[in-house]
């Protein structure tokens, strides 16, 4: 998780939410990403997905609070002249599949129980941490679904169907049971607002590729790969974020109103009665990245190490920066763990041990071992000439 | 005349040492087909340059060099080599430095090989003079064995390949032969640098601390002591007064006790030496395990052979099919096998430590767990110092045809095995048994070969005692 150091306006937000109805903080970020879509000419729903996902881990959000439920294997179907790539342009730019993608559910296990099972968190036993959705209720979840949909309804695998009362028993059960913070719900379909018609729980927000009527149409054919790689709205979202990095803070509403309905060729419908905050608040990676606030706290950590009153000194340093510039820094913890590592190691030894060490390790440090040992072999090599010409 | 003809002789040699140093460097400049470092011949596990340069990327990028079992080398080594592995200069072939390290290895090699012959010969033609055979004394002169042994050394085909196809080998016969000489000179901080480097670099030279001790204690290689103990009692009871028969009984009543002197001092090199080098290897393997993996990793991974890729040994098809319940006991055979022969070979030839050496290293090519061809290079250097006394051994044409032959096939079964498919391991493991059986008749036939030199030597001297009390 990354700990970053805040604005002056994320302060003032801060203090806006404390002030709402949530008396919870907003401590961390899930992503729940489903494509429900089977067969090859379905590619750009899978296409959609991994873009999502691979902005939304771009943004900051781990594998770990990412749930990516994949219905068919397009990366390596038998007619993917690309094995194991898959694109969302025609310009072959970005592999979206990369070496670094993990899917949760894949193939036949993305059904509409599992979905339910996935957002309600009533698993059996023996599903394996990485498959559930285990937010809290400090969480912000991203819920996006894309596929072929109609009339209040998702179809899933070909085969069967989640209806809108589905996912709003799903929604209320969440809210219940304290699943979640805030909810955004992204759909990408045919018809697609209509999901989300039946939704009457608190914090959630949702928006749609089209309303009830229209169609949502693919962006572009790749006549290399001969199916058509991404879907209009996913395209508009992505063109909005891949000017983004961790560090800007647009706006929500500024992404909800930057589709273009003529580009679209449908009408992106957002819902927002059931949502507190002002969308112009709410700066975009609160669902889509994981970026955090820091709170500071005046107590002292519990450690016996000199490094934290150098770390003290260090926070107390850039508190007073942050008034100046509009960028958030970002602090690395890692040293403090390597120290506390090499220092159990020498509490274990005797007494002659930790002498020897200290020796070494005013002699030696990690970088000149190399130089020291082949030091070490020319002063061998000159001795032994030395010892030779003395012998003579 | 005889001094032309000698630097007319020595004019050549160098020509000759000349010569091998520059068809190495045009053989180095040769197009990448030849692929020798590729070859299980030329590169084991143990000797491999790619697996060094392997071991210091590892090291670059703060692991240990030993994660992931490539590199079982030393670290010494891995310190000299590793940063040339590296270090690239433009349009020549990759590796160049690395190939100019090991000629300039086997250039020393070779010299050295060459001095520890004249030494040999001085040391030899003096005992002869004071047995008394001095037309002997003529035949052996006339060869000079440390020229040929040291041309025999650079132009072997095998030293070559280990050579070109950069295998470590070059390094560690460096160290045997630094050893021998050592020895032969009486030099013991040579001598102990050389034993210590060369069992740290491979295990298997620690046998040879016993042929080197022997070298200090009795000296140089020389005929049977009882023959010199005879030649004293017969002088002393001839009483002959003249000084030079005085100095020569001084010389051999020297040589025949087993002087303790020199060789405690080598044994107090050899301490300080490895003292060093484990202070080294200490320091170097702080961050990564510390001594005790340092040790797994090289000498056990040598000791339990985990790697079983072919070579042109036997133990790895052994290996391949026994079951796990009775590996260690066949480690613990094949390992002692090697061990088992050195009392014997000792108890039988301490009257030649030099042999003796050449003895052990055969034996230890024979029986090591990851042989090549650099090691076979080092005994048939070491082969040709012994020219005069060998020169009557059974089999030698044999044993020529027998060596081309291997050398020839052994390639051409590995590929008729791997990238064929068309022979399976049984080929490739034929070639390896037809080279273990010559090296076995060769060791065989040469130990033969030396005490009938020496049962010729007893003759003789028992006939001229006879013609002198006669």
């Amino acid at each position: 998780m990354l700990l970053l150091l805040c604005l002056g306006n994320i302060g003032n937000s801060v203090a806006h939410l404390s002030s709402s109805s949530e008396s919870t903080l907003h401590t961390n970020n899930w992503a729940v990403l489903v494509c429900t879509s089977r067969f090859w000419f379905n590619y750009r729903h899978m296409a959609n997905t991994l873009s999502l996902y691979r902005t939304v881990k771009r943004l900051g959000i781990p594998d770990e609070r990412i749930i990516l439920m994949l219905a068919d294997d397009m990366a390596c179907n038998a007619r993917n002249k690309y094995p194991a790539q898959v694109f969302n342009n025609e310009n072959h730019k970005l592999n979206l599949y990369g070496d670094n993608v993990e899917v949760d559910y894949r193939g036949y296990e993305v059904t509409v129980e599992n979905f339910l099972r996935v957002l309600t968190g009533r698993h059996e036993a023996a599903v394996p941490r990485s498959k559930r959705l285990l937010s809290d209720e400090g969480s912000h979840i991203l819920l996006y679904m894309t596929g072929h949909g109609g009339d209040e309804f998702l179809k899933f695998q070909d085969s069967e169907e989640l209806q809108s009362h589905d996912l709003a028993d799903a929604v209320k059960q969440m809210k219940e049971k304290r699943r979640f913070k805030e909810l955004l719900i992204m759909v990408d379909t045919c018809q697609a607002s209509t999901l989300f018609s039946q939704l009457h729980s608190p914090g959630v927000l949702a928006i749609g590729s089209s309303m009830k009527g229209e169609n949502s149409y693919s962006h572009h054919l790749d006549p290399d790969v001969g199916v058509s790689v991404v879907d209009r709205f996913t395209y508009y979202t992505l063109a909005f974020f891949e000017k983004l990095n961790m560090y800007d803070n647009a706006s929500l509403s500024s992404f909800f109103n930057s589709f273009n309905p003529n580009l679209l060729m449908s009408t992106a419908y957002y819902r927002m009665d059931l949502y507190q905050r002002r969308l112009e608040e709410v700066p975009v990676t609160n669902f889509f990245g994981s970026v955090m606030e820091t709170l500071h706290t005046d107590s002292a950590y519990k450690s016996h190490r000199s490094i934290d009153i150098g770390e003290a000194k260090i926070k107390k340093r850039t508190d007073q920066s942050i008034s100046g510039s509009d960028r958030r820094i970002l602090r690395n913890m890692n040293n403090k763990d390597q120290v506390s590592n090499l220092s159990t190691e020498e509490n274990s030894q005797d007494s002659f041990g930790q002498l020897w060490n200290s020796v070494l390790s005013k002699v030696t440090t990690t970088e000149n071992v190399d130089e020291f040992v082949c030091h070490g072999l020319l002063l061998m090599l000159s001795l032994l000439v030395a010892s030779t010409w003395l012998s003579h | 005349m005889r001094e032309s003809k000698g630097s007319a002789k020595i004019r050549w040699f160098w020509i000759w040492v000349t010569a091998s140093l520059i068809f190495r460097l045009i053989l180095i400049y040769f197009p990448k087909s030849l692929n020798l470092s590729s070859r299980p011949e030329v590169s084991t596990p143990l000797t491999s340059i790619r697996r060094l340069a392997e071991g210091y990327w590892l090291k670059q990028s703060s692991l240990s060099p030993y994660a992931g079992s490539m590199y079982h080398g030393s670290p010494l080594l891995l310190t000299l080599l590793g940063p040339l592995t590296v270090r690239r200069v433009e349009g020549q072939p990759d590796h160049l430095l690395c190939s100019l390290v090991l000629v300039i290895a086997d250039v020393v090699t070779a010299m050295l090989i060459r001095a520890a012959g004249q030494s040999l010969k001085m040391s030899s033609s003096s005992s002869l003079k004071s047995v008394g055979l001095h037309h002997v004394l003529e035949y052996s002169e006339v060869l000079p064995s440390g020229d040929i042994a040291a041309l025999v050394y650079l132009w072997n085909p095998f030293t070559v390949v280990a050579c070109v196809g950069l295998s470590t080998s070059a390094i560690e016969n460096l160290m045997i032969v630094l050893s021998l000489y050592g020895g032969c000179t009486r030099q013991a901080p040579l001598a102990a640098f050389g034993w210590v480097m060369a069992t740290h670099l491979s295990l298997y030279p620690a046998i040879l601390i016993i042929p080197v001790v022997l070298l200090f204690g009795y000296g140089p290689d020389a005929p049977p002591r009882k023959l010199l103990r005879q030649r004293t009692k017969f002088d002393n009871s001839s009483s002959i007064d003249n000084s030079s028969v005085e100095k020569d009984v001084k010389n051999q009543l020297r040589e025949l006790n087993f002087s303790w002197k020199p060789v405690l001092h080598f044994l107090f090199w050899i301490l300080l030496w490895s003292s060093y080098v484990l202070v080294l290897c200490g320091i170097y393997a702080r961050q990564h395990g510390g001594l005790k993996e340092l040790f797994r990793r090289t000498y056990g991974f040598i000791l339990t052979i985990p790697d079983l890729s072919p070579n042109i040994g036997v133990l790895w098809y052994f290996f391949a099919e026994v079951f796990d319940f009775f590996r260690n006991f066949f480690l613990i055979v094949f390992h002692g096998n090697v061990l088992l022969m050195i009392v014997p070979l000792a108890l039988r030839l301490n009257h030649r430590p030099c042999f003796l050496a050449f003895v052990y290293t055969v034996v230890a090519c024979m029986l090591k767990s990851y042989p090549s061809v650099g090691d076979s290079a080092l005994y048939l250097g070491i082969l040709g110092l012994f020219a005069y006394e060998l020169s009557d051994m059974k089999f030698s044409f044999f044993l020529f045809c027998g060596y081309v032959g291997v050398s020839l096939l052994s390639p051409v079964m590995h590929n008729l095995w791997i990238w064929r498919g068309t022979g399976n391991a049984n080929f490739y493991f034929a070639t390896a048994i037809a080279y273990a059986c010559l090296q076995l008749i060769l060791v065989v036939e040469s130990v033969s070969a030396i005490l009938n030199h020496d049962r010729m030597l007893t003759k003789l001297t028992g006939a001229k005692l006879q013609d002198v009390k006669a």
